[in-house]
């Protein structure tokens, strides 16, 4: 009787401890927690165990037993009767008559009894219940983890598929740029080859997110070219160039350009130097390149100092075209006030004199230029008179101005002699037309123009990206909810973690803390170094699914990365607003030493 | 003789009191029974019911059945104490030749053996209570002289609830001296046929005696010695705790309608009934079921009513019934068990 009552409260421990069990897996399964699902057979366990102890803690006594054997055999309590006399007469003999009456008839009873109808019943409803439990736990263990929808849906997973695309086409035609060595001819043809692949890629279709990868690893390629001037080992010679330039107010703004890598900028200059009218300043400015040129040779920047160089060359170069334009400049200006000018004639004189005033505001190539087809066209209207008269002026500059500011004597003889004879007079016009249509532009800004463009193509082609992808995630979202992600789900179960389908691939592992899966996850998807894994800040985080949009770059950490900020790459290098922001700033002059003191790191 | 064979004789000789008083009552069973109970239980009976459903007449037939001293007292507000216990009066002292006078002791009506005690209460309380004290004292003192009634000792009174005005309600501390209080159905349709057939024809012969003294003495002595099991008793005992409005395991319904439940007294009558009602059906212990046959007649007297109970209607019986379903006669464990196997 006993042993069946424990039996009966083991498997009443049991059912509690199922029911408990599968309503954990169920909580399990829906929060997506494998470990509390795990958790349910030691609840059934831990059920047994407690059903055990209350039934040994709940042993029926003999008196109780002698109740329930008089109930179910329906003697009057006259077992219970007997067990109690039992009790308290030890030994049969001492018993009273009506005690030994009531002895004789309990045993009567219980030799009479029908014993199936003595035994305490063991399967009760909650007992014939635990198979039914059992199988339902097993179902809740073994059911796959539920998915858990995605809020923003499969961001990055949905395909893009762009015809025509813009920008990329500035990126690929780096390919047909100069590059400064053989070293970044490579860079620059990986460079534009990355972005035509893309191009086509996107024609075809690709997923949002490797666009997106390959269009950043595009820009940061492009952004570190743009550094590559001076950069590494170069940075001191670089710096020590431009240092020196920015001691000379004349070279100080392009000694800023190229401390900031703004060669552009940095040519721009030099240029307006170049065409600058007083020589005293053309002569201080190219001291100046030379002294820059032995800082960074000093420094041991080749690069730079090479870079330097072929500035200065084309300073020469442009000091020399605008003293040529300005002498004669100067010569025209005596052949004016003769009898019988046509208008176009005075026309063509008031734009050369317009044109030197425009080159003498602002002394760059486009000015010069300008100049120079205005006087070509006011050479071809001059009579054969007054072009001799033209180059006895000359003759008279190149003797009176020898050795003075402002023209070049040779330069002005040359042209005298040219303008004597009208083979002569043909061939100055011919080099004024030429002039006017030279490029003068340095090789480093070409480049540095080129890189810029490129990385105004990438530009457009990101939000291109981005606007595209807007567009089709509108579209994808719902059928991400209702079709793709319930493929995905299925995958998931196979992959380890719901929503990350791993193709061909078992139960994922080995990941997070809390990823109890047994596989591992080598499929087709390569394998990843974490120093290559980047994320945007404030990531939406969600358990069992992909981060939502928040993968965007798959590219090595480099020094002076921040969240919102692309690094330079080395412990040696800063971006060019990282130093001298105080200078650069718009603080007062007045002020700055306190502004930098009080920016100063302790 | 053994025990067994005691209690078979006993079950015998009950079985014959039935059967000859049953030749005169008609129907009535349970009140028969529930007479007998009180008669081997060595208690009294109070019999409550309209007049002419046969209570005298059931008494009546009952002492001639039985070997025993029969006497009835007609209870009246002029009833004195003296006409139930008796009184000493003057006589002419026999041994004195001078003639002389003596006071000698007049027997009451009490001092029969089997005592009805007619309509108990249109007597005023004095007289009722002078009954009470022969009752629980089996005897009575008359002028200092105390007088041992003989046993066996069984008193039915008989109470009508109808025509209260001119009557003394029996106060319940009175009450409470009765083993039983027995209510006394109106007849069926048949039984009240019967009735008639039986009455209005000749009169019926006189019973012959079936139990004699000395066997009502033994059976009552067999009654005491009926064993009960702790749980029965323990069972007597929470019953008569339940029906305590103070005590925590009332039933709601006592709370409402009782002022006072039943007391000790009622927890003995419940056990000595229960036995009695053992004894009668031959078995040799008492049982679960023998204390609730025997809770409505043991204990409906010893509940008094409060104002809501007695506004409301509700009677004795009524919150017996509700004691026997609140109160679990068996431990929780096997009462748990008992559900589950039905």
């Amino acid at each position: 009787m006993r042993r069946r009552l424990l039996l009966r409260s083991s498997l009443s421990g049991a059912s509690v401890g199922l029911l408990a069990g599968l309503a954990v897996a169920g909580v399990g399964w829906y929060v997506h927690h494998e470990t509390l699902r795990l958790v349910a057979p030691a609840l059934a366990c831990t059920g047994v165990l407690v059903g055990a102890l209350a039934g040994a803690k709940k042993r029926w006594s003999d008196d109780d037993i002698a109740l329930f054997l008089d109930e179910r055999l329906d003697s009057g309590e006259v077992i219970a009767t007997a067990r109690e006399t039992e009790n308290r007469v030890q030994d049969a003999s001492n018993a009273t008559e009506a005690e030994q009456s009531v002895l004789q008839r309990a045993a009567e009873v219980l030799a009479k009894a029908d014993r199936k109808k003595t035994r305490a019943r063991v399967f009760r409803r909650r007992e014939l219940a635990l198979p039914a439990l059992v199988a339902g736990l097993v179902f809740a263990i073994r059911v796959p983890l539920r998915t858990i929808p995605v809020a923003h849906g499969e961001e990055g997973k949905a395909e893009l598929k762009i015809t025509e695309i813009r920008g990329l086409e500035k990126v690929a035609r780096l390919s047909k740029a100069s590059a400064r060595d053989a070293a970044q001819r490579d860079r620059l043809d990986k460079i534009a080859k990355d972005a035509q692949q893309l191009k086509e890629d996107l024609a075809r279709g690709i997923e949002k997110r490797d666009a997106q990868d390959r269009m950043a690893r595009i820009k940061d390629a492009l952004r570190e070219e743009k550094l590559s001037l001076g950069s590494g080992d170069e940075r001191s010679g670089l710096d020590a160039a431009a240092k020196t330039l920015e001691s000379e107010d004349l070279t100080k703004e392009a000694g800023r350009a190229l401390g900031d890598h703004d060669l552009e900028k940095f040519d721009d200059e030099m240029e307006k130097l170049a065409n600058r009218r007083e020589k005293e300043d053309r002569e201080a400015a190219k001291k100046k390149l030379d002294e820059a040129i032995d800082a960074a040779k000093r420094s041991g920047s080749k690069g730079v100092s090479r870079a330097l160089e072929e500035e200065k060359k084309k300073m020469e170069a442009r000091e020399k075209r605008g003293a040529l334009l300005r002498e004669l400049a100067q010569g025209l200006e005596s052949t004016e006030g003769g009898s019988g000018q046509d208008e176009d004639k005075k026309e063509a004189m008031d734009q050369v004199k317009e044109r030197q005033r425009a080159f003498d505001q602002k002394p760059d190539d486009a000015s010069a230029q300008k100049l120079a087809e205005a006087m070509g066209k006011a050479l071809e209207k001059l009579t054969p008179e007054e072009r001799k008269r033209l180059a006895d002026r000359m003759r008279e500059l190149s003797k009176g101005k020898k050795g003075k500011q402002a023209g070049d004597p040779e330069g002005a003889k040359d042209l005298a002699e040219e303008l004597s004879t009208p083979e002569g007079q043909k061939e100055l016009e011919r080099k004024l037309k030429e002039l006017a249509k030279e490029d003068d532009e340095s090789e480093e800004s070409k480049r540095d123009r080129n890189l810029d463009e490129a990385e105004d193509g990438a530009k457009d082609a990101e939000k291109d990206l981005r606007r595209h992808g807007e567009g089709q995630q509108g579209q994808q979202g719902q059928q991400g909810q209702q079709g793709q992600q319930g493929q995905q789900g299925q995958q998931g179960q196979q992959g380890g973690l719901a929503g990350i389908p791993i193709p061909g691939k078992e139960n994922g592992g080995g990941g997070h803390h809390e990823d109890q899966g047994t596989g591992d996850h080598r499929g087709e998807t390569a394998e990843q170094k974490a120093a290559m894994l980047k994320s945007r800040a404030n990531p939406k985080m969600q358990r069992g699914a992909a981060n939502s949009g928040t993968i965007t770059v798959f590219s090595q950490g480099r020094a002076g990365d921040t969240a919102n900020h692309r690094g330079t790459g080395d412990l040696t290098t800063v971006g060019p607003r990282e130093v001298d922001a105080v200078e650069r700033s718009e603080v007062p002059e007045e002020y700055r030493d306190q502004v930098r003191q009080y920016f100063e790191p302790k | 003789m053994t025990f067994e064979e005691s209690i078979g004789n006993a079950k015998n000789a009950v079985a014959t009191l039935k059967q000859a008083v049953g030749r005169v009552i008609v129907g009535q069973s349970n009140v028969v029974e529930e007479v007998i109970w009180g008669l081997v239980a060595g208690g009294h009976v109070l019999l409550e019911g309209a007049p002419g459903l046969g209570k005298t007449l059931l008494v009546r037939v009952l002492a001639e059945t039985l070997d025993l001293r029969f006497s009835r007292i007609q209870f009246t507000p002029d009833l004195m104490p003296s006409d139930v216990t008796g009184t000493n009066v003057l006589i002419l002292d026999p041994k004195d030749r001078t003639g002389g006078s003596m006071f000698a002791f007049q027997r009451g009506p009490i001092f029969g053996q089997i005592v009805l005690a007619d309509e108990i209460n249109r007597a005023t309380p004095k007289t009722q209570s002078a009954l009470l004290e022969a009752m629980a004292e089996h005897a009575v003192t008359v002028a200092g002289t105390r007088h041992v009634l003989e046993q066996p000792f069984f008193v039915l009174a008989t109470e009508n609830p109808i025509e209260m005005e001119g009557t003394y309600t029996l106060p319940e501390a009175q009450l409470d001296r009765f083993l039983l209080k027995i209510m006394v159905p109106s007849p069926s349709e048949d039984e009240l046929v019967e009735v008639l057939s039986r009455t209005t024809g000749r009169a019926i012969d006189t019973q012959a005696k079936v139990l004699t003294r000395d066997g009502v003495l033994s059976l009552r002595a067999l009654c005491r010695d009926i064993p009960v099991a702790e749980p029965i008793s323990r069972y007597a005992a929470r019953l008569v705790r339940a029906s305590d409005p103070t005590d925590p395991s009332a039933p709601p319904i006592v709370k409402r309608a009782l002022r006072y439940g039943a007391g000790v007294r009622g927890a003995q009558s419940l056990i000595l009934a229960a036995k009695a009602a053992a004894l009668t059906e031959g078995r040799v212990n008492v049982s679960f079921q023998d204390i609730a046959r025997v809770a409505k007649p043991a204990l409906r007297h010893r509940m008094i009513r409060g104002f809501e109970g007695e506004a409301d209607g509700i009677t004795t019986d009524a919150i017996v019934d509700a004691l026997l379903t609140h109160v679990e006669a068996r431990p929780s464990n096997v009462a748990r068990e008992r559900e589950a196997a039905k």
